[in-house]
């Protein structure tokens, strides 16, 4: 699903967030990426996601090679793809279920079968209630949960997650990573950058480690358990 | 698409994504009523003011065309003898284009002048006639070019002649109408582009508002064409307010100036009538509007998505 050869990032600055970065991700894995703040582990997401072009370096994700994607092709790419962000970036000017609804709407579906899928995403984490609330009225822990049933709800192939649980309370944080390994059962492919390294080292699952924009160790995933 | 492979089901959603951005940019005008009612007053004054001119310049030509006029060419000549003149009258009716020739002898002319004059013995202070004797030819086409090609052939046959044209004036209001067109032209297109660069302005600001929800979409697989399709809808909705706006000022400005160009136009003895604007003018403009407001809108939104 990701393929990652000799990868470096430098920054217009001069900083060099990542280099020589090799990775390899099966479809239907999920692994977690850590390490401390800086390390580059935004950037690895960043990259793969096309967000972010890499200096050096040749990356490979759902089969295409990003080198080769015109900017045109872009939004075709993204929308195999899930996002969840540390800040979940809701849209505070629209409910709950619009917020979760917008890759629908770009996506171009049906409104009726748009409102069954947010309805299903909503139910995953467990915000069915909430559909109507507006974002600024939940809790942290909820915001990030509408914000996990927006990346999910267009099944995407591969979920990226950038620090889903970095503001969240131990308990918030086990929920949020329990429905991470809920979405990997049914297929998703699922990279989780996270630097609670306490919580996802008692999950089982294998660990990248980035420091100083380089992996200590290249870990090829494993192929998905049923953990 | 990844659900409804069905055409039914593509137009529907095509349709909801169409409406929803349309309800959007409608939603957001509403929102922001200050900058809304200062753009389509701009664009309404904007369309309105050629509009006028143009309406000016259209009741000037109506009025020229309006007066059924048969062009006469005069030709004043010095001539002895009546033979003469009636031979010229004959050689000049011989020729193509001449619908009428009426010659008038210098004794005729003085005897019809001395009819007029409330004391016609001032006359006989005079030793001999000064008039000459005159050659009136009415020419079958009545356009000035033809006008003008006649009394160029007359000026040829008769070099000793006088020629004078009393369609002149004709042909100089034709010629200050075209010179008055062109000037509008060029002067709606400066109007035209500016109010397009300021519409386009608008339409970048309102993008960069909605960065957040522009930076999310792209990053959820948006394209360029679905995140600026807001804004067009809002350009057009902003084209149509100022087209509306500009038939009003139209309307307007036309009821304030009618009864004073007409009143000018009985003092000129012409019975004339200010022609307001027409159903065909308010579509125009309501057309230009909406052309405007989206050249505005996507060139604005392609700057801003740009960045």
């Amino acid at each position: 699903m990701i393929r990652l050869h000799r990868v470096t990032k430098r920054f217009g600055c001069g900083t060099e967030a990542l280099r020589n970065v090799s990775l390899r991700v099966d479809a239907g894995a999920l692994a977690f990426l850590t390490g401390p703040s800086g390390a580059g582990k935004s950037t690895l997401l960043r990259l793969i996601a096309r967000l972010e072009r890499p200096t050096r370096g040749r990356i490979m994700v759902n089969g295409r090679d990003l080198g080769t994607l015109a900017r045109r092709q872009e939004p075709e790419f993204r929308r195999n793809i899930g996002l969840v962000f540390q800040d979940h970036r809701l849209l505070f000017d629209r409910p709950v279920h619009a917020n979760v609804a917008l890759p629908l709407e770009i996506l171009g579906f049906r409104r009726t079968e748009a409102r069954k899928r947010v309805r299903a995403a909503l139910d995953k984490v467990g915000l069915l209630q909430k559909e109507n609330a507006q974002p600024l009225t939940l809790s942290a822990g909820e915001q990030q949960r509408v914000g996990i049933a927006r990346a999910i709800v267009h099944r995407p192939a591969l979920l990226l997650a950038d620090e889903p649980t970095g503001n969240l309370d131990p308990e918030l944080s086990r929920e949020i990573l329990q429905l991470f390994l809920d979405f990997n059962r049914v297929g998703m492919t699922a990279l989780i950058a996270s630097h609670n390294l306490g919580l996802i080292s008692t999950l089982g699952r294998p660990v990248l480690h980035l420091e100083n924009g380089r992996l200590e160790a290249r870990h090829v995933t494993q192929p998905r358990s049923t953990g | 698409m990844k659900d409804g492979s069905d055409r039914a089901g593509y137009l529907e959603a095509w349709l909801y994504n169409h409406s929803e951005a349309a309800r959007r940019s409608l939603w957001r005008r509403v929102h922001a009523p200050g900058q809304t009612l200062i753009l389509v007053a701009v664009l309404g004054f904007v369309l309105a003011l050629p509009a006028y001119l143009w309406l000016l310049l259209e009741n000037a030509r109506a009025l020229s065309a309006g007066v059924d006029h048969q062009p006469r060419i005069a030709l004043y000549l010095d001539l002895e003898g009546g033979g003469a003149l009636t031979g010229t009258a004959a050689r000049i009716d011989a020729l193509p284009g001449v619908a009428e020739v009426t010659a008038i002898e210098a004794d005729a002319a003085l005897a019809a002048y001395r009819e007029s004059l409330p004391d016609p013995a001032l006359l006989d202070w005079l030793e001999d006639n000064p008039l000459p004797a005159i050659i009136e030819v009415l020419p079958l086409e009545r356009t000035p070019e033809a006008v003008a090609a006649m009394e160029q052939q007359l000026a040829t046959l008769l070099p000793e002649a006088t020629v004078i044209s009393d369609h002149e004036w004709v042909r100089q209001l034709d010629a200050l109408h075209a010179a008055g067109l062109r000037v509008l032209l060029v002067v709606s297109a400066l109007l035209a582009l500016g109010i397009t660069l300021i519409l386009a302005v608008a339409s970048a600001a309102e993008l960069r508002e909605r960065h957040e929800e522009i930076a999310i979409s792209r990053i959820t697989g948006a394209t360029d064409r679905f995140l600026r399709r807001p804004s067009l809808y809002g350009g057009l909705l902003l084209g149509v307010g100022g087209g509306l706006v500009s038939l009003i000022l139209l309307g307007i400005v036309v009821m304030m100036t009618r009864s004073p160009v007409e009143e000018a136009a009985v003092v000129f003895g012409i019975p004339f009538a200010f022609a307001g604007p027409q159903a065909r003018v308010g579509l125009m403009l309501v057309g230009t509007g909406l052309v405007l407001g989206w050249i505005g809108a996507r060139l604005g939104s392609a700057a801003a998505l740009r960045d």
